[in-house]
């Protein structure tokens, strides 16, 4: 496993999915998906199930064939070339360990396939399972690993063939979460080091959080918007990207009223201003991050009827009642205390941290 | 052991004393019926046995028929299995019902239709011949050849059977994690699919293979008096020789290799079933 000699992270497009439409059985999964990498990217794929993110990983894997579309993966269209030719690794969520192979085998398998004879494969084998510290492993049978190794051996196995991409299904949904967040820091390192392009599917927001430089939000077969982690959560494009990324409140109401760049909202809860050029009449749904919400008065203020303060060690959250779709969510650092439910506290945020969206259907 | 799994264990009862009574008990009273010559331990039965050139070619037939019908079975059975195991609704019942089916007609209306294919003047050397690949008919019913497709044609079920089962099993995601490695199909086919599907095939063969040497009806409808086997000279043995003895060292012989087989095949499983 030489070190691949590649950093242009960022610089120009790697990866291109050009317009890719996959239906299975009449049912239209994606339509007109486009969705650029640059080398040296951890990106995420995240969305709820059934939004397509694992169709799309397969037809870039070469595992779903696509429909219409193109695959452009360094400069040479990949669209109807085999799996098996693309040299693009694929971390599943079950592993897919080979279980007749110990785990050396397992890991020198990528080799084996590309013609290595079986006494070759010894270095090569033995640094990739340094790599990612399982060397005392190398002879087990695969049934012996824990959750956490096998994923490991997963790794040096996607890994030893040095892929020009590599993708990672939902890779740390089986592991617990102590142990996920152990293996995301270890993961991202060791692909930082490789310089490795990676693809992440996930349904976890703070998997993909954690993992990625940029994440790619997908709903009902849409990237709703493709930012970096920072960006997404502070301002999302669509309220799906606002619900599905992080906490909000959120409260659904009609514009009452236009002035110069703000217009005033009537919710359920009370009036809200945001700034918005939106017309009278325009039903929107509002958000705010609920760290940003203080208890006190600010330039919008509702008044909120607790039903739970859920104390959280580092932070406390405050839930307010309210009727679904509606919700009210604040986050005040620390273990502030004499806070309960059924107590009335003031929520106060400014005009610019309120999440303004036009509600479409 | 618990009291509870002792409980249990009392469920097998009916089941243990029926086989002991119906089937290990006159079992074991034949065994000791090959091993007597009045009164008195002997294997003279068995040194006249083999020492007899024609029952020594009808236990080679016996054996050489149930290794080849074995063979048929699965050369044919291993791509139904794939198949099936990769089957979806509708299409894998349809293969079910087509194993499943014909265990329900008998032995001997199989037979009696495989004759009209089979026959001289059958459809089989109709076609041959229309096709001008021969020009008189070729002998095909009360040969070997008959046989062996006969009786891959019974037991096929008992060979597909096994093998799509492991086959349903494995997990789908193993192929593909190796196309993901850059295997060809045919180093997947080889390295991943053929290795774990191993434990159905020895299964699917010690089925076949029992059921081959110790069958009858099929033999017995196929290639008649001709060429016997094992069984129709047990069968022969008792019914018409009224020789017990010899009908018993025959099915003792039978007995032996079928319980080599089994035994051979298990450990044969386990093994290969350690290692996954």
């Amino acid at each position: 496993m030489t070190k691949p000699v590649r950093s242009d992270k960022g610089q120009r497009t790697y990866l291109d999915v050009v317009h890719v439409g996959k239906a299975f059985k009449g049912t239209t999964v994606m339509s007109g998906m486009d969705f650029r990498v640059a080398q040296g990217e951890l990106v995420s794929l995240l969305g709820p199930s059934g939004c397509g993110k694992t169709t799309l990983l397969r037809i870039i894997a070469g595992l779903t064939g696509a429909d219409t579309g193109d695959v452009v993966l360094d400069g040479r269209n990949i669209t109807s070339l085999p799996a098996h030719k693309r040299n693009v690794s694929v971390v599943f969520q079950s592993y897919a360990l080979f279980p007749h192979l110990s785990v050396a085998e397992n890991v020198a398998f990528g080799l084996r396939a590309r013609g290595a004879a079986k006494g070759d494969t010894g270095p090569s084998v033995t640094e990739a399972l340094s790599l990612v510290r399982m060397s005392d492993f190398a002879d087990r049978p695969i049934a012996a690993l824990s959750g956490g190794q096998q994923q490991r051996v997963a790794v040096a196995r996607a890994l030893i063939v040095n892929p020009v991409l590599l993708l990672l299904d939902e890779p740390f949904s089986a592991l617990d979460r102590k142990l996920r967040e152990t293996m995301q820091v270890e993961l991202k390192s060791l692909l930082r080091d490789r310089n490795m392009t990676a693809i992440f599917v996930t349904h976890d927001q703070d998997e993909a959080m954690g993992v990625s430089d940029r994440i790619a939000v997908m709903n009902a077969g849409q990237i709703e918007q493709f930012a970096a982690p920072a960006e997404l959560y502070a301002r999302p494009k669509t309220a799906f990207v606002m619900d599905f990324v992080g906490l909000s409140t959120r409260l659904a109401g009609r514009v009452t009223q236009v002035q110069a760049d703000q217009i005033q909202i009537e919710t359920a809860h009370g009036a809200v201003t945001a700034n918005s050029t939106l017309p009278v009449g325009t039903h929107v749904t509002i958000g705010v991050r609920p760290e940003l919400i203080a208890p006190q008065a600010g330039e919008n203020t509702l008044e909120v009827t607790l039903t739970d303060a859920m104390v959280l060690g580092s932070k406390t959250l405050l839930h307010g009642a309210a009727s679904e779709p509606d919700k009210l969510i604040c986050e005040l650092p620390g273990m502030p205390g004499g806070m309960s439910r059924g107590d009335t506290v003031t929520f106060g945020w400014s005009v610019a941290d309120t999440l303004v969206y036009e509600v479409t259907s | 052991m618990t009291l509870r799994a002792e409980r249990i264990g009392l469920l097998a009862l009916p089941g243990l004393s029926f086989l002991a009574i119906v089937y290990a008990l006159p079992l074991f009273m034949l065994l000791l019926k090959s091993l007597q010559i009045d009164g008195q331990f002997s294997l003279a039965e068995y040194q006249l046995f083999f020492a007899d050139e024609f029952s020594r070619s009808v236990l080679w037939r016996t054996i050489r028929v149930a290794l080849l019908t074995t063979l048929l079975a699965l050369a044919i059975a291993y791509p139904t299995a794939i198949a099936m195991a990769r089957a979806k609704g509708i299409w894998l019942s349809v293969f079910l019902v087509a194993m499943v089916l014909p265990m329900s007609v008998g032995v001997i209306v199989k037979a009696f239709a495989w004759t009209i294919i089979f026959r001289t003047r059958g459809v089989l050397n109709d076609v041959l011949m229309s096709l001008g690949i021969t020009d008189a008919p070729v002998r095909m019913l009360f040969t070997e050849t008959a046989l062996i497709i006969g009786a891959a044609n019974v037991f096929l079920p008992f060979m597909v059977l096994p093998i799509y089962a492991v086959l349903r099993q494995m997990d789908s995601r193993l192929p593909e994690a190796a196309a993901s490695l850059g295997a060809t199909p045919v180093f997947r086919f080889f390295n991943v699919t053929l290795p774990l599907s191993l434990p159905g095939v020895v299964a699917g063969s010690a089925f076949t293979f029992s059921l081959a040497i110790s069958m009858y009806v099929i033999p017995s409808l196929i290639v008649g008096e001709r060429q016997q086997t094992l069984s129709m000279l047990t069968a022969r043995s008792f019914l018409y020789l009224r020789d017990e003895a010899l009908g018993a060292t025959i099915s003792s012989i039978l007995l032996v290799i079928a319980i080599s087989v089994v035994l051979g095949s298990s450990w044969l499983a386990a093994r290969l079933g350690a290692r996954q």
